[in-house]
């Protein structure tokens, strides 16, 4: 599929929104929830975007070619995958290493399964491991960053592969590359500029913090489009670019 | 290619990426790096002096992700001169443990200073003790990233370049045990003074555990107890991630493998659901009177 300047703008503006609201489905505790002070999973809001992001980038550059949807619903799946098992497994260490129960302490009750949070406490923190309604709102967050990811390597390799724009040496390999490449970035600047947004840590859509959204979608959105802009000084011979 | 050469391969893969992500928790362990790493900085300004290895001077992901990539561009250079796969992604690991004991040592050396104006001492046979295992344990590490990103990009023909799938499967990674194995690390063996089966109060912060069986502990006294647990479950996830997210793929198809992935993660969120659970029913409430006996 040929992608216009324009398409490719407004993907890379959607792609990076997306990341950036998905971030803030992500329940992370970084330093607190490392040490069972904090519910969420104990890593920095970046480092586990950026890490499920990475997955859902590589599933989805695996079906370049394909059609959007699919190389979109793939990159969605796999990061859906890599956050999914990383706080199943997180959460084994909680219970069976730590021997502690996935509780919130945002919440009285889980507002999926309704089960009390606040006796299960350990005195002194914050909650600890990754109750279900975390769960599902990490999932919901590796979708959206997926998704996201993906749309703007369709997006990138689309109009890099256009005929209109290819160079006679350049081949379908280094525009996947540069798409790649770019992805990766757009998908760490909107990673970072939500971290600073939420200010440490989130637990998912239940939070108080998460009402702070619309803020971080609004400059996810500029940043983007900047980037999107940005992007076109990659397509061969456009505005004097490579 | 046929269905059993790419099972055959996505599991290759996953094996490397088994051995790939414990030995990535390991070396988190010995190097103390990550956020567990916070209380190791905090322990000299609450008066605790330590033994233990500090280096976490950069996130986990990317510090990995720079490794991976090292020994990725090294690799990929070596390629076309005839040495051979399993040569070249050696020398590459080999460059990267390289880098990644300078790395080790210059960021202990400056933790180390940073903590002075609390009086922490710079023991400098916990470095030279140390660096062996790290850049040993990074070695594994790189080794089996990159040889899994060289079956992807060569057995399943994945557009992206060896070091840029090295790179992204070394941020992956870092991310992972950062997530799973560090927890092990820093909610358990940090604090193993107080009692197993709760988290970790605020008012206990930075008093982690300075005795070993015998003698002041290290961080091989660390990793003896993570690599029981935190490292093993770190390699079964990343091991199941990179299988999981091309085993779909290669058995259902494109569009039956988004569907398969699905599945596979509404079952994760009923297994965990299920943890959760058995928890609550086997430890109970806390009480508060007992954590103010601490």
């Amino acid at each position: 599929m040929v992608i216009d300047p324009y398409t490719l703008i407004a993907a890379v503006t959607v792609g990076g929104v997306l990341v950036g609201g998905g971030v803030h489905f992500i329940p992370v505790g970084g330093a607190p929830a490392a040490i069972a002070t904090a519910t969420g999973v104990g890593t920095g809001t970046a480092m586990l975007a950026a890490g499920s992001g990475m997955t859902g980038l590589i599933t989805a550059a695996a079906l370049t070619g394909q059609a959007p949807w699919l190389i979109l619903a793939s990159g969605a799946v796999g990061s859906m995958l890599m956050i999914c098992i990383t706080m199943l497994v997180g959460n084994l260490v909680y219970v069976f290493g730590v021997g502690c129960v996935p509780v919130s302490a945002k919440v009285d009750t889980d507002p999926i399964t309704k089960l009390p949070q606040e006796k299960f406490v350990t005195p002194g923190t914050e909650g600890h491991g990754l109750p279900t309604v975390c769960y599902v709102s990490g999932t919901i967050g590796g979708a959206l960053g997926g998704i996201g990811g993906g749309l703007v390597y369709w997006a990138l390799y689309g109009a890099l592969a256009n005929p209109i724009f290819t160079l006679a040496n350049r081949t379908d390999l280094s525009a996947a590359m540069v798409a790649g490449i770019f992805a990766l970035s757009v998908f760490f600047v909107n990673a970072v500029i939500a971290s600073y947004n939420i200010g440490g840590t989130i637990e998912g859509f239940h939070d108080p913090k998460f009402k702070r959204i619309p803020r971080g979608i609004v400059a996810c959105l500029i940043a983007s489009l900047v980037a999107g802009i940005f992007s076109l000084f990659l397509l061969p011979g456009f505005l004097g670019g490579i | 290619m046929d269905i059993v050469t790419g099972l055959a391969v996505v599991s290759l893969m996953g094996a490397a990426a088994t051995i790939a992500g414990a030995a990535e928790d390991l070396e988190s362990d010995i190097g103390s790096m990550s956020n567990p790493n916070s209380q190791v900085q905090l322990a000299p300004q609450m008066g605790n002096l330590h033994r233990i290895f500090n280096k976490a001077v950069s996130g986990e992901p990317v510090a990995f992700g720079t490794w991976a990539g090292i020994a990725g561009s090294v690799a990929l250079i070596l390629l076309p001169t005839g040495f051979g796969p399993l040569f070249s992604i050696a020398t590459g690991a080999f460059i990267a443990a390289l880098v990644h004991a300078v790395f080790a040592t210059t960021s202990h050396l400056g933790r180390t200073t940073g903590s002075s104006r609390f009086e922490q001492p710079l023991f400098l046979d916990v470095v030279t003790q140390h660096l062996g295992p790290i850049a040993a344990h990074g070695f594994i590490v790189t080794f089996c990233m990159v040889g899994l990103s060289y079956l992807m990009w060569t057995a399943l023909g994945h557009p992206f370049p060896l070091p840029m799938l090295a790179v992204m499967w070394g941020i992956t990674i870092g991310a992972v045990g950062s997530s799973t194995g560090d927890v092990h690390y820093g909610a358990e063996r940090e604090y193993q003074q107080y009692p197993f089966g709760a988290g970790i109060p605020v008012a206990i912060h930075g008093d982690i555990t300075r005795m070993a069986e015998l003698g002041a502990r290290n961080s091989i006294d660390v990793v003896n107890f993570c690599a029981k647990y935190g490292g093993p479950l770190t390699g079964f996830c990343f091991g199941l991630i990179v299988f999981l997210s091309f085993w779909t793929t290669i058995v259902f198809g494109a569009t039956g493998g988004v569907i398969a992935g699905i599945v596979i993660i509404l079952l994760l969120i009923y297994l965990n659901l299920r943890i959760e659970i058995f928890a609550r029913e086997n430890y109970g409430e806390y009480k508060q009177e007992k954590m103010e006996e601490l």
